[in-house]
């Protein structure tokens, strides 16, 4: 792992001795292909999507466009069929497993819509459990759990299993636990999906915060027009590929839609759309 | 941080506590049966060779005819009698005393009875060196004569003593002579010096080597002194058994070695046996029937594993997500695997614990079942290394159990393992 923030940070160097800042993250003509026996689900086909650190990005689009997919490919929790995926200077796509395993455990944090929360664990535990994996040591760990449950507001929460909390609760537990390892990224899959407006809008804010107070960068996945707010900028899905690019409140075209995608001009007809069979594709 | 994992394996275990308990229960049958089935093994092997260390001390040794011992021994219709001559044994370099029994049935005729007449017929005779009774006491029971008489001492020939029964049917007694008939024209006339006290009245007092003159018999036989049997017929082939006592200092293994070369170089055919040789016959008796038991014992254990199996599939397949969660926090394949295994690992070691002590009480309360019903002090075995084994193969069998489920939890795709419901 040692061996990979090398490899970025030469790659930073040299993009910089080029006069070019690095972007964070910065996805070309990203792919991504399910396999269904013989049917081949095109989740993303083409995707390009750059991000600057600090930013906040809102991914908005119909279900099924691949807003998941794309978030776990940036979270390596997944990897792209084709395309070029740079993260932080770092190819996703060469990286071995365990350098994956290190982007996981420290560079992203990840807040999910159903929580995900270790049922058996408190909430404290449930926090602690990504430094256990980093080999954090139980002193450390304990106070630094404690300090980000108190910073989510939850100081007096934190022997409390996941099923003793409310949603909202439960989210900002999440959320604390995306902030364990002290990530660059934090990625949230409609982190405000299962809850009511009530119980979001902090966890919102909390997001916002991250961004403008530490300088975190923040994407954030979400249907819902609150959260795109707080966005820097929104970037739509549809099938697959991003079709608009926009800052809150100014609709339209005022960024550039991937230019690689194929979407073929049946963009008005989802149905027949994501799913294709293997050796029909030009029928598509 | 494998501290951590064993708190995380721990709560998972503690939370599933009902279907953990089954599949430590699973295990510890297993390993109850198998530590009670080798901890009586040893107790037995230990008792028995407590009592054979006993009878022979650390200085003596025993004839017997070649290959009534052994893992040879021959089969039955082979003569157990052997001919031995006392004297060379005697003079072997290293033996201090040396007693030996033969026996075999002559001719004759007791006192005259109240009706005149005596009593005529072939009866068993035993000849004693009258060492074994002084010098042995523990190979041939104390043997005791009704008031009145004695037995007999070194140096004495034309004595007898009589079995309570043939002197009842002799109606003889001390003081009265009993005609032998020896080969060819020998034959002796005996003073009998004392007759035994009948069985039930005797009771408890019988050696380990006085079936070499049969306790059932005994009162139906004839005592003459070892060298009384010379006179009559000759050295023959008519010895069961002879004990040889050595100096002290003496290695006896060494000795016996010695005693058997002279002897079998002077025609006879007898082997030499020691403590050591007794020891470890019965060594490999008594493990081969507790290997024997302990495979049987551990096809349960096997199941138990297999339960442990089933019991980590389970868990695998109901922490689907759970490990997906892990993982997407930066768990290595490597860590999840760790966590299960350690898991089921403990669950084998609870149920080795408790295996262990149950197996343990259990072949106390056997032993002592045992004990009394042969009337014998049965020893009690905790052997250190069979409870260390077991500890070690009971969380053996749990990870070994538990592995395969293991592997297959750390094998799943992040993605695929956060989507299950
Ligand atoms: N493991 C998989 N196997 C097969 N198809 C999959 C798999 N994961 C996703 N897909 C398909 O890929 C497409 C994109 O899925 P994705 O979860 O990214 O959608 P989404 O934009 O997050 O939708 P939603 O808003 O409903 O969460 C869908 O058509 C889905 O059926
Ligand atoms: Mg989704």
């Amino acid at each position: 792992m040692g061996g990979s923030t090398q490899d970025g940070a030469e790659r930073i160097h040299i993009y910089r001795t080029g006069g070019l800042a690095v972007p964070l993250l910065e996805f070309r003509g990203i792919t991504k292909d399910y396999r269904l026996g013989k049917t081949v689900v095109r989740a993303l086909r083409g995707l390009d999507l750059v991000v600057e650190e600090g930013e906040v990005i809102a991914i908005m689009g119909p279900s099924g466009s691949g807003k998941s997919t794309l978030m776990h490919i940036v979270g390596a929790l997944d990897t792209p069929t084709g395309g070029t995926a740079f993260l932080d200077g770092q190819d996703l796509q060469q990286l071995k497993e365990h350098q994956l395993v290190a982007l996981r455990g420290k560079k992203v944090g990840f807040v999910f819509q159903t929580f995900n929360l270790v049922q058996t664990l408190s909430a404290q535990r449930n926090v602690e459990l990504p430094m256990i994996f980093q080999g954090i040591r139980k002193g450390e760990r304990a106070r630094r759990a404690r300090e980000l449950l108190i910073k989510v507001g939850l100081g007096d929460r934190v022997k409390h299993k996941p099923n003793e909390l409310s949603g909202g609760e439960r989210q900002r537990v999440a959320m604390a636990r995306a902030l364990a390892n002290d990530p660059e990224i934090i990625l949230a899959d409609e982190p405000t999906g299962n809850l009511d407006t009530e119980s979001g809008t902090p966890v919102l804010a909390m997001l916002k915060k991250l961004s403008v107070n530490d300088g975190k960068t923040v994407i954030i996945v979400t249907h819902d027009p609150d959260a795109a707010a707080i966005a820097d900028r929104i970037v739509r899905l549809r099938d697959g590929c991003v079709v608009a690019v926009s800052s809150y409140g100014v609709e339209g075209e005022s960024g550039v839609p991937s230019t690689g995608c194929d979407v073929d001009g049946s963009i008005n007809e989802p149905s027949t759309l994501g799913t294709t069979t293997e050796g029909d594709d030009s029928h598509a | 941080m494998l501290k951590d994992f064993l708190v995380l394996a721990g709560q998972s275990i503690m939370h599933r506590r009902m279907r953990s308990w089954l599949t430590v229960i699973g295990v510890f049958i297993g390993i109850t049966a198998v530590v009670a089935l080798i901890s009586i093994g040893l107790g037995l092997e230990r008792t028995i060779t407590d009592q054979i260390a006993s009878v022979f001390g650390v200085d003596t040794f025993i004839i017997m005819n070649e290959g009534a011992f052994g893992p040879q021994a021959h089969g039955p219709g082979g003569s157990e009698e052997y001919a031995l001559d006392l004297a060379t044994l005697r003079a072997v370099e290293g033996v201090k005393v040396a007693a030996a029994v033969r026996e075999r049935t002559a001719f004759l005729q007791g006192p005259p009875r109240s009706d005149g007449t005596p009593l005529q017929g072939f009866f068993p005779v035993s000849g004693l060196s009258p060492e074994l009774i002084t010098e042995f006491e523990s190979f041939t029971g104390e043997l005791k004569v009704q008031k009145g008489g004695r037995l007999f001492d070194v140096g004495e020939e034309a004595v007898t003593v009589l079995g309570s029964e043939i002197a009842n049917r002799f109606q003889a007694s001390v003081g009265n002579t009993v005609f032998v008939a020896g080969e060819g024209a020998a034959e002796l006339s005996l003073t009998v010096v004392g007759i035994l006290i009948p069985a039930e009245e005797d009771e408890g007092s019988r050696g380990v080597f006085a079936g070499g003159m049969n306790q059932s018999q005994n009162q139906d036989t004839i005592y003459v002194p070892y060298e009384t049997m010379d006179l009559l017929w000759g050295p023959a082939k008519d010895v069961l058994i002879t004990v040889v006592r050595v100096n002290p200092g003496e290695d006896v293994d060494e000795v016996a070695d010695r005693a058997e070369e002279i002897l079998n170089a002077r025609g006879s055919e007898i082997s030499a046996v020691t403590y050591t040789d007794i020891s470890e016959v019965i060594g490999t008796m008594t493990s081969t029937i507790s290997a024997f038991l302990a495979g049987i014992a551990g096809i349960s254990l096997l199941v138990g594993g297999v339960g442990v199996m089933n019991t980590m599939f389970t868990s695998v397949l109901e922490r689907t997500k759970e490990i997906g969660v892990m993982k997407a926090v930066g768990a290595k394949n490597g860590h999840v695997l760790t966590i299960f295994l350690i898991e089921s690992g403990l669950m084998g070691l609870v149920g080795g614990i408790v295996g262990t002590l149950l197996g343990l009480g259990l072949s106390a309360a056997a032993s002592s079942i045992i004990g009394r019903l042969f009337g014998v002090e049965m020893a009690v075995v905790a052997s250190p290394t069979l409870i260390l084994t077991t500890l070690v193969c009971s969380f053996g069998i749990g990870a070994i159990a538990g592995l395969w489920p293991a592997w297959r939890a750390a094998q799943l795709p992040v993605v695929d393992a956060l989507r299950y419901e």
